[in-house]
């Protein structure tokens, strides 16, 4: 018999008997649906961290004040020129911020404002969009000027054609000399809403002192990350007169690394959830195994009918395998579809959107299948093997 | 005469139920020559219905030689015996035991399912021989809604469409009232006066008489 035969056969089956095909497929349906959903939220997590981890800039190192609040830092732009001097260092970026309101015309917005140096754009990955970014001599003569984050220059409206607009900071008037491309992220905080201005003009109108936030360090090759740590460790000690058994009043901090170990978390715990949610597609094969052994019992004269009439023992296995395929299978391709738009309704929740995986579903098609084939085989050969004799006179 | 197509040569069959062995049909030899009308009579525990397993090749001789259209069955395997049965043997039973929640057509044409022909043809055929029975208009209807002779009918169809070498029928008027039975046994009188050979089984001798040869069986052998 050809597969369409035995395909024929089976859905005229699955039509006369709707509800208990329908119930038999609720346990796939509900195994692979969470599957492919749980996978689909764990690939969203995982790659949502991926993508931050690559907008973090290259091989970043964070120095920040140990112990918290600004007041307490130590840290200072001479600090950040002496780990500049290191060898393995390809830039560095100290940074001081403050909140203020930034206003065009009537329109304003309240962002972070942070002072940095030209060396800011490398360190943590940020494009230029249009005009330029601060220079050295714009840091030297303490200059009024801006350049916006993609997300402050749409909420004030300034496109391209604004640049050398004057705008308000904290009331005080400044030039926008560029504006940022957006780099995204889906942080606790956007990326693009900030306003860089020269570190020096910070200090000097909004802060006060000469100590800085936090300095970012883009160490020139991967594998020297750990070298540049104690490095810069040991220069900073040294120049904050630090005893051998004083804590240091500072923190290096390997951001990329903490969200690389976060990413590795995610994937097994991706892996785990899909494991769990695989034991609910097994009780779905037991579900099937159960009904087609009912079934079996039931038909056992249509199958004694079916070999005095020609059916050989391979004839009925044929039959029954297939009816059990198709009730895994189907309940299969309604459980992808069903998780896939949990998953997307999840991702778009959370904000990473849809991830779309086509192994998922590869998989999940293959694993209905084995299901099938694993609880249906051994009700199928049950019916093979019947006696047509005896099946004929069962009652 | 030709050669025959039935060939029982000293059949028995022995149920072996545990410690004791139980002779059904004890060398029991019997030959059926084609467009031959036999039936087998004999009241209940007379080895019919094992004589019946037997030549439908439900069932093997526990010895003695079975040949049916020139092919030694006795000694074949389960999916031999399914080939025999689906090519040469078409069966009537007592209970009609058509497909549940199958149409009439669909009945008719499941044997040729297992023969391997294709799905137009075995339209065509079950139509055809629905016709020829006289069922053409009842060609969509289920089992549940056909009346005991209809269903009859239909089993008949289902055994004559594959144009096979023997009809074996048992009881097939059994569960029918007589005008319905005498309706079946004309049938089967018709079949027969076209070349069909037809092994009746049956318990009750006034249907036997329909048949142009009776065979006695009592105790598992043949008496006359």
């Amino acid at each position: 018999m050809s597969l369409r035969e035995l395909l024929r056969l089976s859905f005229s089956r699955l039509r006369t008997s709707r509800l208990r095909a329908a119930l038999t497929m609720l346990g796939v349906i509900i195994g692979v649906a969470s599957v492919v959903a749980l996978v689909g939220v764990g690939q969203g997590t995982t790659s949502n961290i991926t993508s931050r981890l690559a907008g973090l800039g290259t091989n970043l190192l964070t120095i920040s004040p140990n112990g918290g609040g600004g007041s307490t830092s130590k840290l200072t732009i001479e600090d950040s020129d002496a780990i500049a001097a290191l060898p393995t260092i390809a830039g560095v970026a100290p940074e001081i911020s403050t909140n203020a309101t930034v206003s065009l015309g009537r329109t304003s917005t309240t962002t972070s404002i942070i002072g940095t140096t030209p060396a800011y754009p490398t360190v943590l990955a940020y494009d230029l969009y249009q005009g330029t970014f601060l220079t050295d001599a714009s840091l030297a003569s303490d200059l009024r000027v801006a350049v916006l984050g993609a997300t402050t220059a749409t909420n004030l409206g300034i496109t391209a054609s604004d640049l050398g607009t004057q705008i308000s900071v904290g009331g005080l008037p400044f030039r926008v000399i560029g504006i940022l491309n957006p780099k995204g992220g889906t942080g606790f905080q956007d990326p693009d809403d900030q306003v860089l201005v020269p570190i020096g003009v910070v200090q000097k109108y909004f802060v006060g002192g000469d100590t800085v936030r936090t300095i970012g360090v883009s160490v020139s090759d991967p594998d020297e990350m750990t070298a540049a740590t104690a490095t810069i460790t040991a220069l900073l000690r040294d120049r904050h007169d630090l005893a051998a058994t004083d804590t240091a009043d500072f923190n290096v901090f390997n951001q990329t690394q903490l969200l690389a170990a976060a990413s590795s978390i995610s994937a097994t715990l991706t892996l785990l959830l899909g494991g769990i949610a695989s034991i609910s597609l097994v009780v779905g094969g037991i579900g099937i195994m159960n009904i087609m052994l009912v079934s079996v019992r039931e038909r056992t004269r249509e199958i004694g009918i079916r070999k005095a009439i020609g059916a050989r023992g391979r004839d009925i296995l044929a039959q029954f395998l297939v009816e059990a395929l198709t009730l895994s299978l189907l309940g299969g391709l309604i459980g992808i579809v069903i998780g896939l738009i949990v998953s997307a309704g999840i991702g778009q929740l959370a904000g990473w959107g849809f991830v779309f995986n086509p192994i998922t579903i590869v998989a999940a098609v293959l694993f209905s299948l084995a299901v099938g084939v694993v609880f249906g085989v051994w009700p199928a050969r049950q019916a093979a093997r019947l006696d047509p004799i005896s099946a004929l006179r069962y009652e | 005469m030709a050669d025959p197509i039935i060939s029982l040569d000293h059949v028995s069959r022995v149920y072996d139920m545990g410690r004791m062995h139980v002779p059904a049909l004890s060398d029991v030899s019997l030959q059926v020559h084609p467009g031959e009308f036999v039936a087998i009579v004999g009241p209940s525990g007379s080895g019919k219905t094992t004589m019946m397993n037997i030549l439908g090749c439900l069932d093997r001789p526990t010895s003695g030689g079975y040949s049916l259209d020139g092919t030694a069955v006795a000694e074949l395997d389960d999916n031999s015996l399914a080939r025999v049965r689906s090519r040469s043997i078409g069966f009537v039973f007592q209970s009609y035991n058509l497909l549940p929640r199958t149409t009439a057509l669909d009945n008719v044409a499941t044997p040729l399912l297992y023969q391997g022909v294709s799905r137009k043809e075995r339209a065509t055929r079950a139509r055809a021989a629905l016709e020829r029975l006289g069922m053409g208009d009842r060609l969509d209807h289920e089992p549940t809604e056909l009346s005991g002779g209809q269903q009859q009918r239909v089993a008949v169809a289902r055994a004559l469409v594959t144009e096979p070498a023997i009809i074996l029928a048992d009881e097939p008027t059994g569960n029918l009232d007589s005008h319905a039975g005498a309706e079946v046994m004309a049938l089967l009188h018709e079949l027969n006066a076209t070349g069909r050979t037809i092994v009746l089984i049956t318990h009750d001798a006034e249907v036997a008489r329909a048949a142009s040869r009776q065979v006695h069986l009592r105790d598992g052998q043949i008496v006359a």
